[in-house]
């Protein structure tokens, strides 16, 4: 790469069921908080990055070209991003990949998603009411994960609580139960057997965005940067035979040229935090595991022994993840966003102490689109 | 062929070329040989399937829109100043400086001069008007920028730039932008408009698009033959059958033919499932728990997901039980929703149920990980 990039701003907008704003309002208020952040104004941006998932989801086709007014793009390069529930960190990964390229020395990206204008269920069914929705898809997956991992069936409780009570140390989060008990979940109504309902991600309007810069964007930014010190996105078909879901190629593959291109040969030890996509309570051991930040068959170990809480030694979600807030389009840039505010010491009531290192990751389709960055306070920073 | 020929029109019927719009559903697919030739090779085009994507979404309408499709419930037009001008449709954002604008609204109109303007002589069903209309960019009165709506006017001859128009009201109105429409200065009415009561926030707005997909000729036998009651699925690399074929093989990235179609029994084994509680959304037909499972077929190398089960108690059920495909009689199987999505891949509404074979369970660590 000609240049290193850094995030120097972060904005976020409150997220809940229904904001009462309109699209063009929300997006603009995630941009706005991040010029903030980064004391910039949009005169100092030179190209704007976005992201959200399917058009069908709000019946907005090509909303890229409607948002500019709204975040002053007009006469400037607009880029949209589109990879199902991965995009925002997809997005975020572009936008950095413009500043490294050296083409341009600041870039905006916003990722959003205004879920009360549609229906999600019937938008991911292709427009074919009556589908089974994303819980029908990834519980027959999840099953097999407990089957082959020997996984017991807390394990799910235990992430989904963990979750909603980091959700409530976040101001910005739609779902917050600082009570939760591991026995409240299991006592929720079963939505997708093994899936009980509040294992289950809510639905959610927000936007999320970062001003990424250069070297000297970075020197001259009132706040610390978070430098981005690797990304990698991978794909692979969301069918084929011999396909494996539960454990997808293109998840081990991502993580292998992320872990490589940062220097991270000892994840779990050299990594100190991570978002991870986890919209369903059990996909946080099972991308533990698929992103081989430890052997098959531990990731349950680690929710079990408490490692993934914050305080653990390996932290997972402490925002509260996608479990507590999922404004579709933007929750895999905020699985980006949180590595970054963690490392910039941002991070508030849910800050890990120290965190140097921080991995973010987002996945979207069937499990066949990954997107990943690892972020430091540090740029360049070495692992023993 | 000839018949199969007149039963499903080409891909762009007649219909659609006279700009009559989407009205005329093509009809759905049913079992009919005919649909292949006597080589039995499918034309592609004679496997068109119609499909209608229709939801009513909504918009969240803000501080600026809210108040403008308000007043025009109410029969006034608003335009919002921004600077020394008035813009009308108002917008939220200076376009010129990106600030946010105050929601400074003045009232413009009912008068207003047409800039330029395009005759609609055959109108959709999603048109303001079934009858010829004009869209023009109307200056109103007061305003510094133009609108794009619709004047009705007794024909082309009618319309010219600079002729004056005023704004009309339609009896019923909701809050949105089609309460409104222009006429000829001269060919104009007096109104009385009561206005309506509370803010309008938030608008609805059905949206629709009808499409045919003809089906890819691999796609179309896999599709005959779930009609003709078979599974049919493509060798590819490996020795490995996919089913649905995607017409290649995405591993050795290479072509198939018709010579690469195998018939897949219609036994196999389950792999996975999920037992559903409906959770209710605008669509939802289901009101009971019910089980979707993950099916391997004897032979292939991916399974069929999300496969209704009604028929087995949902505690009998379990991973590694032999299943059965029971297809439904011929004249009932419907392929109406196969398309050429190899990604939510669909069998149709062919078989009538997965019937238990009675043979002994598949021991689970000799189950494929592949789903």
């Amino acid at each position: 790469m000609a240049e290193r990039s850094a995030v120097v701003g972060i904005g976020q907008t409150k997220y809940d069921r229904c904001l009462p704003v309109s699209m063009d309002g929300l997006v603009r208020q995630a941009a706005l908080r991040a010029l903030e952040d980064a004391d910039l104004t949009f005169a100092d941006i030179d190209a704007i990055v976005i992201g959200k998932a399917p058009d069908a989801l709000e019946g907005v086709i090509m909303p890229e070209l409607s948002l500019c007014d709204a975040l002053c793009a007009v006469g400037k390069p607009i880029h949209r991003v589109h990879t199902a529930g991965s995009v925002g960190g997809s997005t975020a990964i572009s936008a950095s990949t413009l500043i490294e390229s050296g083409m341009y020395n600041t870039v905006l990206t916003v990722a959003y998603e205004k879920q009360s204008d549609g229906n999600f269920m019937w938008a991911l069914s292709g427009g074919r009411s009556g589908g089974a929705g994303a819980g029908g898809s990834f519980a027959p997956w999840i099953r097999n994960y407990m089957r082959r991992s020997g996984a017991p069936e807390h394990i799910g409780w235990k992430v989904a609580a963990k979750d909603r009570r980091n959700g409530a140390k976040n101001p910005y989060a739609h779902v917050s139960q600082a009570d939760i008990t591991i026995e409240a979940v299991k006592e929720s109504p079963m939505i997708w057997d093994p899936i009980h309902f509040l294992e289950v991600c809510p639905s959610s309007d927000g936007a999320a965005a970062m001003v990424i810069t250069n070297a000297a964007g970075a020197k001259r930014a009132p706040r610390p940067p978070a430098w981005v010190i690797a990304h990698a996105k991978r794909t692979e078909f969301g069918v084929f035979p011999g396909r494996d879901p539960v454990k997808p190629v293109a998840g081990m593959e991502c993580a292998r040229a992320l872990f490589k291109k940062a220097g991270i040969t000892d994840p779990r030890r050299q990594i100190d935090c991570a978002e991870l996509y986890v919209p369903f309570s059990w996909f946080e051991p099972m991308w533990l595991e698929g992103h081989l930040i430890c052997p098959e068959g531990e990731g349950w170990r680690m929710v079990d022994s408490g490692a993934t809480e914050i305080g653990g030694d390996f932290p997972v979600n402490m925002s509260g993840g996608v479990l507590c807030s999922n404004p579709i389009g933007a929750s895999g840039m905020l699985r980006l966003l949180e590595p970054a505010n963690q490392v910039r010491g941002t991070a508030g009531d849910y800050q890990v102490e120290g965190a140097r290192v921080a991995l973010g990751q987002a996945y979207g389709g069937p499990s066949n689109y990954f997107a990943m960055w690892i972020v430091s306070s540090e740029p360049n920073p070495t692992f023993e | 062929m000839l018949a199969a020929k007149h039963a499903y029109p080409r891909r762009w019927p007649e219909s659609t070329k006279r700009g009559t719009g989407p009205d005329k559903i093509l009809p759905p697919p049913v079992a009919d040989s005919s649909l292949l030739s006597q080589q039995g090779v499918v034309i592609m085009a004679e496997f068109p399937i119609s499909f209608t994507l229709e939801y009513p979404y909504t918009r969240t309408l803000g501080p600026v829109i809210g108040p403008f499709l308000t007043a025009l419930r109410d029969g006034r037009i608003l335009g919002i100043r921004c600077g020394d001008r008035v813009l009308c449709p108002p917008m939220e954002f200076d376009p010129d400086t990106g600030e946010t604008l105050r929601p400074d609204l003045v009232e413009v109109g009912p008068s207003g001069t047409v800039e330029n303007w395009t005759w609609v002589a055959e109108p959709s069903r999603k048109h303001p008007f079934q009858e010829p209309f004009a869209f023009a960019q109307v200056k109103l009165d007061g305003a510094d920028t133009t609108m794009t709506h619709a004047v009705k006017a007794v024909g082309q001859a009618a319309m010219s730039t600079g002729m004056r128009v005023r704004a009309q009201f339609r009896e019923e109105r909701t809050g949105s932008i089609g309460d409104v429409y222009f006429v000829p200065e001269d060919d104009a009415r007096d109104q009385s408009i009561a206005p309506g009561e509370g803010e309008v926030e938030i608008s609805t707005h059905l949206i629709s698009l009808t499409y045919d997909d003809t089906l890819y000729p691999h796609a179309a036998r896999y599709a005959q033959g779930l009609l003709d009651g078979k599974f049919i699925g493509q060798r590819i690399s490996g020795d490995k059958i996919a089913i649905p074929g995607k017409g290649y093989d995405a591993l050795a990235r290479v072509m198939l033919t018709e010579a690469d179609d195998v018939e897949l029994a219609t036994t196999g084994t389950v792999l996975s499932y999920t037992v559903l509680t409906p959770v209710k959304y605008r669509g939802q037909t289901e009101t009971e728990p019910y089980l979707s499972a993950t099916i391997i077929l004897d032979g292939a190398g991916q399974s069929l997901t999300q496969q209704d089960i009604r028929n087995i108690p949902l505690d009998e059920f379990r991973v590694g039980m032999r299943l059965r495909a029971i297809f439904k009689p011929a004249a009932e199987r419907r392929v109406d929703d196969v398309d050429n999505d190899w990604m939510y891949p669909s069998i149709g509404d062919v078989v009538e149920r997965w019937e238990p074979t009675g043979e002994p369970d598949v021991a689970l660590d000799e189950l494929p990980e592949s789903m």
